[in-house]
């Protein structure tokens, strides 16, 4: 007797990699949206700052628009740069 | 003529008028009138009015005189009479030519219009214009004065050369009326035979404000008409009751009868005051009557079934009665005492037979009395019958799904399709019986809904306790949500049944579930439940048509289901489009992943899979899955995976010495299944494989006996020892397990050398204990969406009472779920108790919104 694979269907969700539980901003979970949004995932993305601070992105988006001189990082006050992967 | 003038002084009236009275009688009686005679008169007139100053009171009273005379005259004649019909008929003829007169007559004395002395002598101001006062001068002018109407004398001044032509005109027209002796009858008959409309033929009659002819119907009412009317009403009312009886009479009479009291009244403002008081009261009463008898009579001596047929028919046979007898303002009144009569007074009776129609299926009796019913006011019969409707659909659908309960509680398909069996044919009851009349369709739906949400039959039970919050919630609700969402994914996914249906049955039948769909009270189940066996269907692949499961979709969207629910749906679709888009570039980077398929879900649109199981997956696996992580990580920065293996499932070439085989096992049938790989004769303990695949205890035993005892094969690919366990429950630590070296697939009674088999099943997207969690989940995502409803409502409307919150509150819901009373008054309480919202201090039942 021998069994091999044949082919297989792997099922995973996705989740994000934060340095966090919350959202500093909103204090919402990462893992649900932004106050605006209503379904998580890709509707209501996460982005990274260079300093490694994370937000949802309408959040920080909103934040900065606020902010019109400097735009820091809420959490650790420094320039705010998007970290681009 | 000129003499005349000379003796200005001498009476003038006494020197003109003995000539001028004798046309005037011959004008009354009917009498050949020369063209010079009938010009004579006006001149007459005209002289009389202008050369005396009291000349025009004079002729006046003169006249009436002539007219009192003649209709005594007349009402002598018409007294002598014995019989009823010879009463009615030489009435007839005397009024009618009386009636004529008196559009010719007034005529010549149009001028006595103008003469201050004709006119009623009420002081009333210039008000007395007002049609209400001159409706009370015509009121009072029985006694002989002279009524003119006030807006007569308005328009006097405008109408004079109007009626000068017209009196000319009219001049010549009475001349060759009164060629002929008998002209008088032949233009009554042309009279009567223009039909009902007489009365409306005198509006345009130039004399119609004339004060001699209010003159001459005055005197008619109250010399003759008074005296007799009794008398003429009984005489036609005996007349109509012969007919109803089936005897024939001359209609004509009963017709002129009527003609004679419309024309016979002088009041400008109510035309129809004399026939309505008298004829039309008669009538009624006499109708009543006649119907009180023969209703009872007809009831008791046919039953109540031919007494509904012989009402209708009677019903219309009046209708058409009425046609030719009354007055077209009548005809309402004449119904409504006929309805009282003939279904009012008789209602209960024909209501108790509802019931027994209705089942009986009775549509054209149903109808009839529906019809019958109808014409009851304020809707009484009618409602009855609704509550019948309804009780009868409710008792016999229950009573239908319950004597099929053994089956249709075991399979949806079944029991959808017996449940719509019974809508279409109340449905047809309610078009056929009551033309798809709203109320009806009302009824019907109400009944459906108990009939679906009924819980006798089979029910579903969510959780008794849930300790959230504190809340304690028993609830059986009915299984029909779950059987919909089950014979949905019968529909959609590829069963014996989709195959069997072709594309547009299986639309109709897709349909069918949203229309039962429609009348169920939970529908957060049924949508738990198709998206359970959506994400199933797409996981596994196996949806019979992907362009149909986005169909229902969309009709979900169409019936109301709410919106966040459907976006979630479509969010699934997306992530399996996205998945395979990923799968092609993940194979085409590692060329040795041919197999290999990932799906990659988004957390939050599909199922809920909370809890996810620890297994210890075959080597080969192992080893794919850093590479699919790897992969991912370059797709998509900041996310991780997170593998759920009691979803996936792959397909397996088992060999053994019997044959080659292909099976679609889940992951963990897999992890169980390649314990034995390297030692495939070996007999392996339950502990022991327990420890190989690191699977929590109730699926090990679940994927284990989806091994030793899959449902409808002959052979099982693995054997145990004991081999006498009947349940999964009873598994020991130290029951053996070995592999079935005799295993092949058997077809047609023969064992197959190759082959392919499933031994999913029913793909588990959920741990044994997550589904307790589950049921848990509905009792309380209802919660929170009670308390968000209710917070919703109450930020608009900050202040508001019980009923009126209960009442939107179950609007919001009930595209989701109907709350339940004891829910509501339980969330309420928790929502003061946290300060959301507080009770009025004076109104207990008043709420106000804390911000």
């Amino acid at each position: 007797m021998k069994v091999t694979i044949k082919s297989w269907t792997g099922v995973a969700t996705w989740r994000w990699i934060a340095n966090d539980e919350n959202c500093g901003i909103c204090r919402m979970s990462f893992e649900s949206t932004c106050p605006e949004c209503a379904l998580p995932g890709d509707d209501c993305p996460l982005v990274w700052g260079v300093c490694s601070h994370c937000f949802h992105m309408h959040c920080i988006v909103k934040w900065l628009n606020l902010q019109p001189l400097n735009k820091q990082c809420p959490m650790c006050r420094q320039s705010w740069k998007f970290n681009i992967h | 003529m000129l003499r005349a003038i000379g003796k200005r002084d001498r009476d003038i009236f006494e020197e003109v008028w003995p000539d001028k009275r004798r046309i005037v009688l011959k004008l009354l009686r009917q009498d050949t009138v020369s063209q010079r005679e009938w010009q004579d008169l006006f001149f007459g007139v005209h002289f009389v009015c202008l050369w005396d100053e009291k000349g025009a009171a004079k002729i006046y009273d003169c006249l009436q005189q002539d007219i009192v005379e003649f209709i005594v005259q007349a009402q002598s004649q018409v007294q002598a009479q014995r019989g009823e019909q010879a009463l009615l008929a030489t009435y007839i003829v005397e009024w009618r030519k009386f009636f004529t007169q008196s559009n010719y007559l007034p005529l010549p004395f149009r001028q006595l219009e103008q003469s201050p002395q004709v006119k009623p002598s009420s002081s009333s101001s210039a008000a007395s214009a007002s049609g209400a006062s001159t409706s009370a001068a015509a009121a009072a002018s029985c006694s002989g004065q002279p009524g003119s109407s006030s807006s007569a004398v308005n328009k006097a001044s405008a109408s004079t050369s109007a009626a000068a032509a017209a009196s000319s005109a009219a001049s010549t027209s009475a001349a060759a009326a009164s060629t002929s002796a008998s002209t008088s009858s032949a233009a009554a008959a042309g009279a009567a035979s223009s039909g009902s409309s007489s009365s409306s033929t005198s509006k345009k009659n130039p004399t119609e404000d004339s004060p001699v002819r209010k003159l001459m119907l005055d005197s008619w009412n109250m010399h003759i008409f008074h005296d007799i009317k009794h008398r003429l009403q009984e005489s036609a009312m005996k007349i109509v009751h012969a007919e109803r009886n089936g005897d024939a009479y001359d209609a004509q009479l009963v017709v002129g009868v009527r003609e004679s009291y419309v024309n016979l009244s002088s009041n400008a403002e109510d035309k129809l005051e004399i026939y309505r008081e008298n004829f039309e009261m008669a009538y009624l009463k006499a109708t009543a009557e006649f119907y009180r008898l023969k209703s009872a009579e007809q009831q008791q001596e046919n039953g109540v079934l031919a007494y509904m047929k012989y009402a209708d028919a009677k019903l219309r046979e009046e209708e058409v009665r009425a046609k030719r007898y009354l007055e077209p303002s009548s005809f309402n009144i004449l119904t409504y005492t006929l309805v009282k009569v003939l279904i009012v007074d008789h209602l209960n009776s024909i209501i108790a037979e509802c019931p027994a129609l209705i089942r009986d299926y009775e549509t054209e009796r149903l109808n009839l009395m529906f019809r019958l019913m109808d014409r009851v006011l304020h809707g009484v019969g009618v409602e009855a019958m609704m509550s019948d409707l309804q009780r009868h659909i409710q008792s016999a659908g229950l009573a239908d799904m319950l004597s099929a309960s053994e089956v249709i509680t075991q399979d949806s398909e079944k029991y959808v399709e017996r449940l719509l069996e019974l809508f279409n044919k109340f449905s047809d009851l309610v078009r056929n019986a009551f033309n798809d009349d709203p109320r009806f369709l009302t009824a019907r739906d109400i009944a459906f809904k108990t009939v679906v949400n009924d819980t006798s039959v089979f029910k579903m039970e969510l959780p008794t306790s849930i300790a959230n919050r504190g809340v304690k919630y028993t609830a059986p609700e009915s299984k029909c949500p779950e059987l919909l969402a089950n014979y949905c994914d019968m529909l959609l996914r590829r069963t014996p049944l989709s195959k069997r249906l072709t594309s547009e049955q299986i639309d109709a039948r897709l349909r069918d579930v949203l229309l039962v769909l429609k009348y169920v009270n939970n529908k957060d189940v049924f949508m738990r439940y198709h998206k359970v066996h959506l994400t199933r269907r797409l996981i596994l692949g196996t949806s019979a048509d992907s362009e149909k499961e986005e169909d229902i979709v969309e009709w979900l969207r169409e019936v109301g289901m709410p919106a966040d629910y459907v976006n979630r749906l479509a969010r699934m679709f997306q992530d399996i489009k996205v998945s395979e888009d990923l799968n092609t570039q993940f194979r085409s980077s590692i060329s040795r992943h041919d197999a290999i398929n990932i799906k990659i879900l988004n957390a939050g649109a599909w199922a809920r899979c909370s809890e996810r199981v620890s297994v210890s997956l075959p080597i080969e696996l192992e080893d794919y899955i850093p590479d699919v992580e790897e992969f991912y990580k370059k797709k998509h920065s900041g996310r991780k995976l997170q593998w759920y293996h009691h979803m996936s499932n792959g397909t397996i070439t088992f060999v053994n010495n019997f044959g080659r085989y292909d099976l679609d096992v889940t992951t963990f049938q897999m992890a169980v299944l390649f314990a034995w790989n390297q030692r495939q004769h070996d007999k392996i303990s339950y502990e022991n494989l327990r420890l190989a695949t690191e699977l929590p205890d109730p699926e090990l035993r679940r994927t284990l006996w989806s091994l030793v005892a899959f449902p409808k094969i002959k052979k099982q690919i693995l054997l145990m020892e004991p081999a006498a366990i009947n349940s999964p429950k009873d598994f020991a630590e130290n029951t053996m397990f070995y592999i079935n070296q005799e295993f092949a697939i058997v077809k047609n009674g023969k064992s197959q050398r190759r082959g392919k088999l499933n031994l999913i099943g029913r793909l588990q997207l959920s741990t044994e204990r997550s589904q307790q969690e589950d049921n848990q989940s509905i009792v309380q995502l209802r919660i929170l969406r009670t308390q968000e409803a209710i917070i919703k409502i109450m930020k608009v409307r900050k202040r508001m009472n019980n009923a009126a919150l209960q009442g939107e509150l179950i609007d919001i819901l009930k595209n989701m779920f109907l709350p339940s009373k004891k829910m509501i008054k339980e969330q309420l309480e928790w929502l003061i108790e946290h300060k959301y919202m507080r009770r009025d201090d004076d109104d207990i039942n008043m709420f106000i919104y804390v911000a």
